[in-house]
């Protein structure tokens, strides 16, 4: 466990090396937000509410949903080029297990992301923004639980794309093409009760959704009770079978790799 | 320490059809070539034993390396390192080895040296004191006091390399493979590095596997080398008895003004070889410098010729394995230079 703390930290020291990069990326972030926020202002100027949501909660929704959106990626990427460039070699040649060394400098690059991204676009949301928070310190523990989940569900995901890379030759394609549908399908963009009921039915049976809008669902009250803990375990059905899927699929790479050299 | 009993290595290979025609009728019917990368080797390595392994590229040392170290699965054969099959315990052998393969970085890339350091300590569990002792060695042996606190991408190609192969031995892994550890760097670096490897041998009985292309590096590290050539061992033994076989190979490479009338004086027939030389004016002979002086054979060429420029070539690795290639060509069955195996 130690040594995969050790790596996390490693990362983050790495992300460091170019301090002038790392300001630029929460540079980034804050523009996004204050773009998002004047956009939801102008489209709200001449209503009141959309579909029964008023400015307020959806400000909340978009806002917690792009703080949520950031973490979703994952080393995938990272695992892909390995792949590419042959390093994937030397990895094997480490005594820890790939996949948790992956995941390892996931939570190395999230913490930083965190700090670099996350903490400034939630000083600024809270102190300039009219955001709503949750209820009861119960909604809270839900959706720091179903966050934690959506996020880890985001990484498998990631992961599993990354490995793709042993059988496809663009992987830029299909990680544009990944990016694109969780973008639209976690509810990122919009919120999915905005979708036509056709799309929403769709929704419901991908994995994207239990990336962040149930979890910001939770958070802004558009799920509730019951019907929270049902998300819950949505999620932690996505959670295992993907992460099933990222074992299954990787040991099937790493034969690959192993057995016909790459 | 390592065995290896009857290793083979087949890859297959997409074959296609030139043109667009081909790789259309690929996408519908594939067709396979297998290469055989290792045809069926075996040798034994004690521990502390220092070996060179040696063929030129593509005769399969990377290949039988990338098996021992886990990275490849045998398609057939049986490889232990210290007890364990590699490919089966990959994370429990990796403790057990270091390697270093010139062409790639297992530093970590922008981070000062001293940080890769320690997240090699933690990845290999090393305790606390043994690392502070074998960093201290390091340092000095390797001269690494000034770049500890670079980032590994600001070094040059040299201190790379030296920072990589103390990452190799900081475990104090009972067997390193170094696959062409001295590629591209100069010569005040190849001997530190040389040194570094002997030292370490000395001090820990590390056992050493090391491929490369320059003589040197084998004549000042090894004492026993195995030549691999078309994926079957060409020899194996005692660096010093190949020496005397083959090392007194001399090749001189003459510039002649007119390479058309050029036949081999009547003297040097039955000494000397011509081989191939593509260059228009020039003229490689290949002799026995035990039999005949490199003088006779320079004075007979001036006595014919007209020489323009001469150079007398070192014994190289891919001569000797040539060498013992064609010898064995030569006999037609499979009688196979083995000295001492």
């Amino acid at each position: 466990m130690r040594k995969y703390w050790q790596i996390a930290k490693g990362r983050m020291q790495e992300n460091t090396a170019y301090s002038a990069w790392y300001w630029a990326g929460t540079l980034a972030s804050v523009m996004r937000l204050l773009i998002i926020y004047f956009f939801w202002q102008a489209v709200y100027a001449n209503q009141t509410t959309i579909q029964n949501i008023n400015l307020e909660t959806m400000l909340t929704y978009i806002v917690i949903a792009m703080l949520l959106q950031g973490f979703v990626g994952g080393v995938g990427n990272e695992l892909a080029e390995n792949i590419k460039e042959g390093q994937v070699a030397i990895e094997l040649m480490r005594p820890y297990d790939m996949i948790f060394k992956m995941f390892a400098v996931d939570v190395g690059e999230k913490v930083m992301y965190l700090i670099q991204g996350t903490i400034p676009m939630i000083l600024i949301a809270y102190f300039f923004m009219d955001l709503s928070f949750p209820k009861s310190p119960e909604t809270i523990l839900l959706f720091v639980v179903s966050a934690l989940v959506g996020i880890w569900i985001g990484t498998f995901f990631d992961f599993l794309v990354g490995v793709l890379a042993f059988w496809t030759v663009n992987v830029w394609g299909v990680r544009v093409l990944k990016e694109t549908l969780i973008t639209f399908f976690s509810g990122a963009l919009v919120p999915i009760t905005l979708f036509p009921d056709w799309l929403r039915t769709i929704t419901e049976f991908l994995p994207f959704q239990a990336m962040v809008y149930l979890p910001v669902s939770i958070y802004s009250g558009l799920i509730t009770g019951t019907e929270a803990y049902m998300a819950l375990g949505v999620q932690l059905f996505w959670l295992i079978s993907l992460y099933v899927l990222v074992r299954g699929i990787w040991s099937q790479a790493i034969k690959q790799i192993t057995i016909f050299g790459g | 320490m390592i065995t290896v009993e009857n290793l083979k290595k087949e890859y297959k290979l997409v074959k296609r059809d030139p043109g667009l025609k081909g790789a259309i009728k690929s996408l519908f019917n594939r067709k396979y070539e297998t290469k055989h990368a290792v045809k069926g080797i075996n040798f034994t390595i004690e521990q502390g034993e220092t070996v060179g392994y040696i063929g030129a590229n593509g005769a399969g040392k990377s290949t039988t390396i990338k098996m021992l170290t886990g990275i490849l699965t045998p398609t057939s054969g049986k490889v232990t390192v210290n007890g364990l099959v590699p490919y089966e315990n990959r994370q429990k052998n990796a403790v057990n080895i270091g390697a270093v393969f010139g062409q790639r970085t297992q530093l970590f890339w922008d981070i000062p040296v001293r940080e890769s350091y320690n997240l090699l300590k933690h990845i290999y569990e090393i305790p606390e004191q043994e690392y502070q002792e074998t960093v201290a060695m390091f340092t000095e042996v390797l001269n690494l006091e000034p770049l500890l606190g670079i980032p590994v991408r600001q070094l040059s190609l040299g201190q790379k390399m030296r920072c990589e192969l103390a990452a190799a031995f900081l475990h104090r892994p009972k067997v390193v493979y170094l696959d062409e550890p001295t590629i591209g760097l100069d010569i005040a670096v190849k001997v530190k590095i040389r040194k570094f490897i002997k030292e370490m041998n000395q001090r820990w009985g590390t056992t050493v596997l090391l491929t490369t292309h320059d003589m040197q590096d084998i004549e000042e590290i090894c004492d026993r080398i195995i030549i691999i050539d078309g994926g079957t061992i060409l020899y194996d033994g005692g660096l010093e008895q190949i020496k005397k076989q083959f090392g007194q190979q001399r090749v001189i490479h003459f510039e002649l003004a007119d390479k058309e009338k050029f036949v081999l004086p009547a003297a040097l027939i039955g000494q000397a070889a011509v081989l191939p030389n593509e260059e228009e004016t020039k003229v490689s002979l290949s002799f026995d410098h035990e039999s005949v002086k490199s003088s006779f054979v320079i004075s007979e060429m001036m006595s014919m010729y007209e020489i323009g420029d001469l150079n007398i070539a070192d014994p190289k690795i891919e001569t000797i394995v040539e060498e013992l290639y064609n010898k064995q060509e030569k006999g037609g069955e499979h009688e196979k230079v083995l000295a001492n195996s």
